[in-house]
């Protein structure tokens, strides 16, 4: 069975890195969230020249004092932290969506469905070639803020809080990606539906005014938005950990239930 | 899937879109859409549905069946555990000062706490504050570790109205309540929190009582060398400072708890010495703060009571490097003996003394008093005797008449002789609490640890809370450039080669 499931494994990233849009992701990925970081220490670094100048007479501050909130975390990792959710989440759709779809509309997915293998082995070996890639993703791209973190003494536990977070969120993105691709032979549709849902789920505010007090209380507690910060902030909180985990089981048992339907029928 | 999904879809997220771009406002437009775009892929699921017939054999639906079973029944245990586990404030602080695990004083005051039962403590936290975002995690942590302490999350319109008094002068996120009374937390860190916390438990002030009228600092004075800030801090920890003028009252007043004796620049009057005498021989408790060059008939009371006070100001080659000030008068102190005054001051928690005399603890008045030194300056220091040089910046070197060595700068006492214990602390120091330094690095713990210390409240002795000091200069412009130029150009390029030659390969 482990020698199937690997086997399936190593197909599964041989077909993500055959194909050159794994690679557009990725280099788009480390470019942009490079440039994000960058723009931050570049504001942060004038900031902290204005603030350091004799001249400047700000009024609550004295000349050469940068005031306690201007600092690395506040004014770089807690803006990139929002920089990262949203690249992770405009750039897994397009990894995760050809992934069940493709088969489907080549037809390769009626082999899968006819041969002795389990679908569940199917469902896990695509499910974690996926969260390999969020993982590679996040790794890359965390050499620029790691040299920073360093420097500015926030201690690399910081940096593994942060990037634990946006594990989470990214790997909870990439089962919602692949549960759309399992539902359709459209790899547009199964994009469009990956940025919906997760869209959908950022804040339920809207519903507000339209549902009771209860309803709209445990709405809030589904909304997505506010977990980022946490992280960013140097807490990995439980809650948020079991939040991510729900959506990745959720995600998971679709793309398994889409696959055993598929089977059934 | 079916264009009734795909007009939903779209409809909601143009719903969606619309109510981000207008922060966060419900127009008719979007309200329209967030309402229609689920109702039509609601229309969409129960076409699909319908499709179920395709399902032919008993054996393929009750498959079917099952799976739809388990789907269910995951979303229904994903829902539950994240609806369950919201309240929950288990976590893991990873921040480098474990900025959000609360300290050892909060949680001997959470243990204070009257029961929740009997109309406790209540923490009132209002989400809609500037700071709420950054204070969440806080507020939260005292949730998790004072049982008896009731949060509540709640709007400012719902504040009750003693808190709402507070609130009608200035804006705040946190406040703490107590039986109808509540009590103004600033900033809203941890050290704040639960210094009001403390206000509202403790049930009689501490009085301090500063001598004035010969020169000390001036406790009003906003300025940098004033000690208004000082008094604050007092206050914040729930210890009314006042000042005492001596020959006024003739006698130290019954209400003082500790007496403050900031460097006194002119003699005092017999008088006064006598009485200052007489509240120390009743078990009286005595903050002695002194200032290289400034001396009086003070020094002689001291004296009598076994400390050293030699002439000059310290020095010391080694501490000064690491200041902007490079004048070696300024003292970084690190050394510290075992003392419940310097309890967990270690040399990674340095104080920071802006000219400073020496001072020992030289001999007990009595076999069984008990004087130590408790903090030293490095092996580096020695003690100018030129102190008009040294404080007006002039170079100055050591000479071989010099005392030289680990000098000690801070000395404790205790004269366990009547009923009630005599404690004196003596500082060589009165800038130490200067509005410009009691801020800097770790002087406001030394401060408070006496002052607990001499009020025989060792409870709260230790490093007060704090948060996450930052490093304003971390990464200069010029190391993020060459970082950047790396990451952001040359690494995308190399795995665009990557890509390049994967796609070349699938295609040969």
């Amino acid at each position: 069975m482990t020698q199937r499931l690997w086997a399936l494994l190593c197909k599964e990233l041989h077909s993500l890195f055959a194909s050159p849009i794994a690679y557009v992701v990725l280099t788009a990925f480390v470019s942009l969230s490079a440039i994000f970081f960058f723009q931050h220490v570049v504001t942060y670094n004038r900031l902290l020249f204005l603030f350091q100048g004799e001249a400047i007479g700000m009024a609550g501050f004295d000349a050469g004092t940068p005031p306690r909130q201007l600092n690395i975390l506040e004014e770089v990792f807690i803006p990139t932290s929002g920089d990262l959710s949203l690249l992770l989440l405009a750039l897994i759709p397009l990894i995760t969506m050809r992934m069940f779809a493709e088969e489907k509309a080549t037809g390769t997915d009626e082999l899968l469905l006819t041969t002795p293998i389990r679908l569940w082995e199917v469902a896990v070996a695509k499910h974690a070639a996926a969260y390999f890639f969020v993982f590679l993703l996040l790794a890359t791209s965390s050499v620029f803020p790691a040299v920073a973190i360093e420097k500015g003494r926030l201690g690399l536990e910081h940096l593994l809080a942060l990037y634990l977070g946006q594990l989470g969120y990214g790997v909870a993105l990439a089962a919602i990606g692949l549960a759309c691709s399992s539902l359709t032979r459209s790899q547009i549709v199964a994009a469009v539906l990956a940025y919906a849902i997760p869209f959908v789920l950022l804040d339920f505010g809207w519903l507000e005014p339209l549902v009771s007090e209860g309803v709209a209380s445990f709405l809030g507690q589904l909304a997505l938005q506010e977990r980022f910060e946490t992280f960013a902030r140097g807490v990995l909180e439980l809650r948020h950990a079991v939040y991510f985990a729900g959506l990745t089981s959720i995600g998971f048992t679709v793309s398994l239930t889409s696959l055993e339907l598929g089977r059934a029928r | 899937m079916g264009s009734l999904a795909a007009a939903g879809l779209v409809m909601i997220l143009s719903g969606l879109g619309a109510y981000y771009a207008t922060d966060r406002e419900l127009s008719v437009f979007s309200a329209v859409n967030l309402i229609g775009g689920p109702l039509l892929l609601i229309a969409a699921a129960v076409v699909q549905a319908r499709r179920v017939g395709g399902f032919s054999g008993a054996r393929s639906r009750r498959a079917a069946l099952r799976s739809a079973a388990v789907l269910v029944s995951v979303i229904a245990a994903a829902l539950l555990l994240t609806h369950l586990t919201d309240d929950w404030s288990a976590a893991l602080d990873l921040t480098i000062e474990r900025s959000y695990t609360l300290a050892t004083q909060t949680r001997a005051a959470c243990d204070e706490m009257p029961p929740a039962a009997s109309g406790g403590v209540e923490l009132l936290f209002f989400e809609e504050a500037k700071l709420a975002k950054e204070v969440e995690l806080l507020v939260r942590s005292y949730r998790a570790v004072c049982p008896e302490l009731r949060v509540r999350t709640l709007s400012f319109a719902e504040a009750p109205p003693a808190a709402r008094t507070l609130l009608e002068r200035t804006e705040a996120t946190v406040v703490a309540c107590q039986a109808g009374r509540c009590e103004y937390v600033g900033f809203p860190s941890e050290e704040n929190i639960t210094n009001a916390l403390l206000r509202l438990a403790r049930r009689s002030a501490i009085s301090a009582y500063f001598l004035i009228g010969h020169g000390e600092v001036d406790l009003a004075d906003e300025g940098d060398d004033g000690y208004s800030g000082l008094v604050a801090v007092l206050d914040a920890e729930g210890i009314e400072g006042r000042g005492w003028i001596g020959p006024a009252s003739g006698a130290v007043p019954e209400r003082a708890d500790i007496v403050i004796v900031a460097a006194p620049a002119r003699n005092l009057l017999d008088a006064e010495i006598d009485a200052l005498d007489a509240y120390l021989r009743r078990g009286g408790r005595l903050l002695a703060l002194l200032e290289p060059g400034v001396r009086s008939n003070f020094d002689d009371l001291l004296a009598r009571w076994g400390f050293d006070l030699p002439d000059g100001v310290l020095a010391d080659e080694l501490s000064s490097p690491l200041l902007e000030d490079p004048n070696p008068i300024t003292l970084l102190v690190n050394g510290f003996g075992e003392h419940p005054v310097v309890r967990e001051l270690d040399v990674r928690t340095m104080l920071v003394l802006p000219g400073a005399r020496m001072v020992r603890a030289a001999r007990k008045p009595e076999p069984e008093d008990r004087l130590r030194n408790i903090a030293y300056t490095s092996r580096a220091a020695w003690l100018e005797q030129n102190v008009e040089a040294a404080l007006s910046g002039l170079p100055i070197a050591p000479d071989a008449a010099e005392l030289r060595g680990e000098l000690p700068v801070v000395a404790a006492a205790r004269y366990p002789r009547g009923e009630r214990e005599t404690r004196i602390v003596v500082v060589g120091d009165r800038d130490f609490v200067s509005n410009r330094t009691l801020a800097s690095l770790y002087n406001r713990d030394l401060l408070m640890n006496a002052v607990w210390w001499l009020a025989e409240d060792e409870r709260w002795i230790a490093i007060r809370p704090k948060l996450w000091t930052p490093d304003h200069h971390p990464l200069t412009l010029q190391e993020t450039l060459s970082y950047f130029y790396f990451f952001a150009f040359a690494l995308p390029e190399l795995l665009l080669l990557l890509g390049i030659a994967a796609w070349y390969r699938q295609r040969a």
